[in-house]
């Protein structure tokens, strides 16, 4: 989550036109104090009972948890790029990401 | 006789246990996004209302599922 922080600027645009929502199974009081203690610009979702993570294929039956799978909603509502995994440490994961947000997300909305 | 009735019984297990069923496949580039309506939180606490993805119809949403809270990545 670290590094999903530090690239919320340029690869998450600082949220404009952009939502980052982070999703497991923690409940909500155990992602509230870990976003807070570590300063996380970031909306989480909490799934305990994992429904959402089945319905998007991320979750791990063996280890009951989801994997590290994300997803590019497109204002369609479809899904427009997925990483499954996201390779989280690989620099190369976030130019990618970022590439596919940037097709979505008009050029610099906010330059004049 | 009990311990040999249960050694027959062990032996007949398979050794491997089978695989627990693989979880259903990753949603494919171009699927429609499962709507969801889950309890959020921030960094300034848990919110009051559910977070759904429908309300950022019209945006781009990154939705990044991940292990566990306090955990690496």
């Amino acid at each position: 989550m670290n590094a999903y922080r530090d690239q919320y600027a340029q690869t998450f645009k600082n949220g404009r036109n952009v939502v980052l929502i982070a999703i497991s199974a923690d409940v909500d009081t155990a992602l509230a104090s870990w976003a807070r203690d570590a300063d996380y610009p970031v909306l989480f979702a909490s799934d305990t009972g994992s429904a959402v993570g089945k319905a998007y294929g991320a979750y791990n039956a063996q280890y009951k948890l989801d994997n590290r799978n994300l997803f590019v909603v497109g204002p369609d509502g479809k899904i427009a790029y997925r990483a499954t995994p996201f390779r989280e440490i690989d620099p190369m994961a976030y130019t990618e990401l970022g590439g596919a947000i940037s097709k979505l997300v008009p050029a610099d909305s906010t330059a004049r | 006789m009990l311990t040999t009735l249960v050694l027959a019984a062990l032996l007949q297990q398979p050794a491997v246990p089978p695989a627990p069923p693989p979880g259903p496949p990753a949603l494919a580039v171009g699927a429609q996004a499962p709507d969801f309506s889950l309890p959020g939180a921030t960094r300034y606490g848990t919110l009051k209302n559910p977070v759904r993805l429908s309300d950022y119809k019209g945006k781009t949403v990154v939705l990044a599922f991940f292990f566990k809270a306090r955990t690496r990545g």
